[in-house]
């Protein structure tokens, strides 16, 4: 694997100017693609964000009344509500339950890949095709009442929507971040075990002091995902609650306030927030893992 | 373009480097903590095996439930076993709905978008890393920067940019947006980095042209990272439901995820529960089959792209 920095990093260019030049070109497509469909908007969205706007007539400047909207929108404040509900109780659980999984997966016992396959799968399928099949799942008279003896009204009820969408993805999500556990875990070699064992370390104490402080690099990274894909969050919604029953998440408010309402101004500001948000939950996590470090 | 899974892995920018050097695959010694394996395999045999076991039930509890008769699908107490196996179930999406259809549009979108991916990542990738022209860093530097702009931010005005190219319920609004992604320049970059640039003079002194020597010299040798390039982004592709939904929503350019959710919302009763879920099977299938199949390949690309600093 090569490490990168992005200054200073000069190979030696041995091709003439002139190749060089037709070298840049090579970017072009890649950079116009970029330019259209991801810069320009990323600055149109700011701008859209001052303005009332339905698509169809034309955009009035409304200044910061979109966001003083949100502020005081009971709506909005719900979807922030329902997003940190969902971010916080599946992505931690998760993250956790990989790591667990992944310290046991680490093996080349025969039938180890096979096993992992079968946490690994559900990363593979679709979340519109899980969400159906959990839907049947979690009905009244589904599975996992069957198997619990229980009676809930899962999707069907303010208390337990939320954790129903919170059950799904845990075991959705989980198998993608055992593959990120899995792949910082070889690559620490046994030796270090090894000399940690000879020093009398448990298999706990290991763990604890040797491995997990060398895998903290691919922990920063796996909680920056898990933050970003749990506000990311929209299909599950979608079909196990289309929202109800405190479950609007933030992607979904910014769906319907741009596409049932008419209200892309507004929606491009609670854009704009979640864009700061992001930005700053992951310089904030970086910098946490990073201080630690030393 | 931003919403390709494995871009999100790679938003950390700023990730301390790896403490220890990766082995490349297979250099890993075989006989893995041969110390006290009994232990090991208590955990694994004893209690992931069974963990594993559960997670994969939701999917045969799937397959069992699309081959039950409408009647039995939510029947109280659950039935476990059809009284009788009904495949019918898995033709009649295709006759009810236009179900293939939303299938053909899934995979020429897939494949379109993949390939777009593949040819303007490697071109960028190759671009960034062996060539040394004024602005180059800067421009690799936006690129990673775009990576933390996900579709999730930037939707409203590209749809209304889609809108006013009148793009909307067209292929290429659904193809042209997600044509290149951050995540693939890197992965390619970082992959050609490690090519000796002794080749690329060798064939420049033969009087190659650039392309051909991209066409014929780098791409051969860059098999894996493509690969790993190409499944990642079929499967975000497949997987797609938000950009689609908004481009996309009639028949004839509904994907499979718009599709499903809408046979979904139109299927009020109990009646079409199998079929809904015999079509949801089938939607699933072929990125799931292509991940068993290439494993290795998706986690070499994952990861590859997780440490950059």
């Amino acid at each position: 694997m090569t490490s990168t920095t992005v200054r200073a990093r000069r190979p030696r260019h041995t091709a003439t100017t002139r190749h060089n030049w037709i070298g840049a070109a090579f970017a072009v497509p890649a950079l116009a693609l970029f330019g259209a469909f991801a810069i320009y908007p990323m600055a149109r969205v700011f701008y859209i964000s001052f303005f009332d706007y339905d698509l169809t007539s034309a955009p009035r400047f409304v200044g910061w009344h979109n966001y003083r909207y949100l502020f005081g929108s009971e709506t909005f404040q719900a979807s922030l509500t329902a997003t940190a509900f969902y971010v916080v109780f599946t992505y931690a659980p998760a993250v956790v339950l990989a790591l667990v999984l992944a310290a046991g997966l680490d093996t080349r016992l025969p039938g180890s890949g096979f096993i992992r396959l079968l946490y690994f799968a559900p990363v593979a399928m679709s979340w519109v095709a899980v969400s159906i099949i959990w839907r049947l799942i979690l009905q009244p008279d589904g599975l996992l009442n069957a198997v619990f003896g229980t009676h809930v009204n899962w999707l069907t009820s303010d208390s337990s929507a939320k954790w129903a969408l919170v059950v799904v993805s845990i075991w959705k999500e989980t198998g993608l971040f055992v593959i990120l556990f899995l792949a910082g875990l070889q690559r620490i070699p046994d030796e270090l075990r090894e000399a940690a064992a000879l020093d009398g370390a448990g298999r706990v104490a290991t763990f604890r002091y040797v491995i997990l402080p060398l895998l903290r690099p691919v922990t920063a990274v796996v909680c920056v995902m898990a933050i970003i894909r749990g506000c990311q969050s929209f299909s599950a919604q979608v079909v196990l609650t289309g929202g109800s029953f405190n479950t609007e998440v933030i992607n979904l408010y910014v769906y319907k306030t741009a596409f049932e309402s008419a209200r892309m101004g507004r929606a491009s500001a609670v854009a704009v927030l979640l864009f700061f948000g992001l930005l700053m939950v992951t310089m904030l996590q970086l910098r946490l893992f990073r201080s630690r470090e030393r | 373009m931003t919403r390709h899974l494995a871009e999100r892995v790679s938003a950390d920018l700023a990730a301390p480097p790896p403490v220890v050097e990766a082995p490349t695959d297979g250099a890993r010694p075989a006989p893995r903590r041969a110390r006290r394996p009994v232990g090991r395999a208590l955990v694994l045999y004893g209690l992931l095996l069974p963990g594993g076991l559960v997670f994969a039930s939701v999917f045969v509890y799937a397959v069992v439930s699309a081959l039950k008769p409408p009647d039995e699908v939510l029947a109280s107490p659950m039935r476990w076993w059809p009284s009788h196996v009904l495949w019918s179930n898995f033709a009649k999406p295709f006759e009810q709905v236009p179900f293939g259809r939303y299938y053909l549009n899934s995979v020429v979108v897939g494949v379109a978008v993949t390939l777009l991916n593949v040819v303007t990542c490697t071109l960028a990738g190759y671009s960034f890393s062996k060539f040394a022209y004024r602005g180059r860093s800067l421009l690799f530097l936006i690129v990673l920067a775009t990576m933390m702009i996900p579709l999730e931010v930037i939707y409203v005005p590209l749809y209304a940019l889609v809108y006013d190219l009148k793009w909307v319920n067209t292929f290429a609004g659904l193809i042209v947006p997600a044509g290149t992604s951050a995540f693939g320049i890197l992965l390619m970059r970082q992959s050609i980095d490690g090519l000796p640039d002794e080749i690329l003079d060798a064939a420049r002194l033969d009087g190659a042209g650039e392309l051909r020597i991209l066409w014929r010299i780098v791409a051969p040798m860059m098999g894996a990272p493509i690969s790993a390039l190409a499944l990642i982004v079929f499967m975000a592709t497949w997987d797609s439901h938000l950009w689609p939904l908004l481009v996309g929503s009639d028949d004839q350019h509904r994907t499979l995820p718009v599709g499903l959710a809408a046979m979904q919302a139109d299927n009020a009763g109990t009646t079409g529960v199998p079929m809904l879920v015999a079509a949801a099977v089938m939607a699933l299938l072929p990125t799931l089959i292509l991940f068993v199949l290439l494993q290795r390949r998706f986690v070499h690309g994952m990861t590859m792209t997780a440490d950059v600093k």
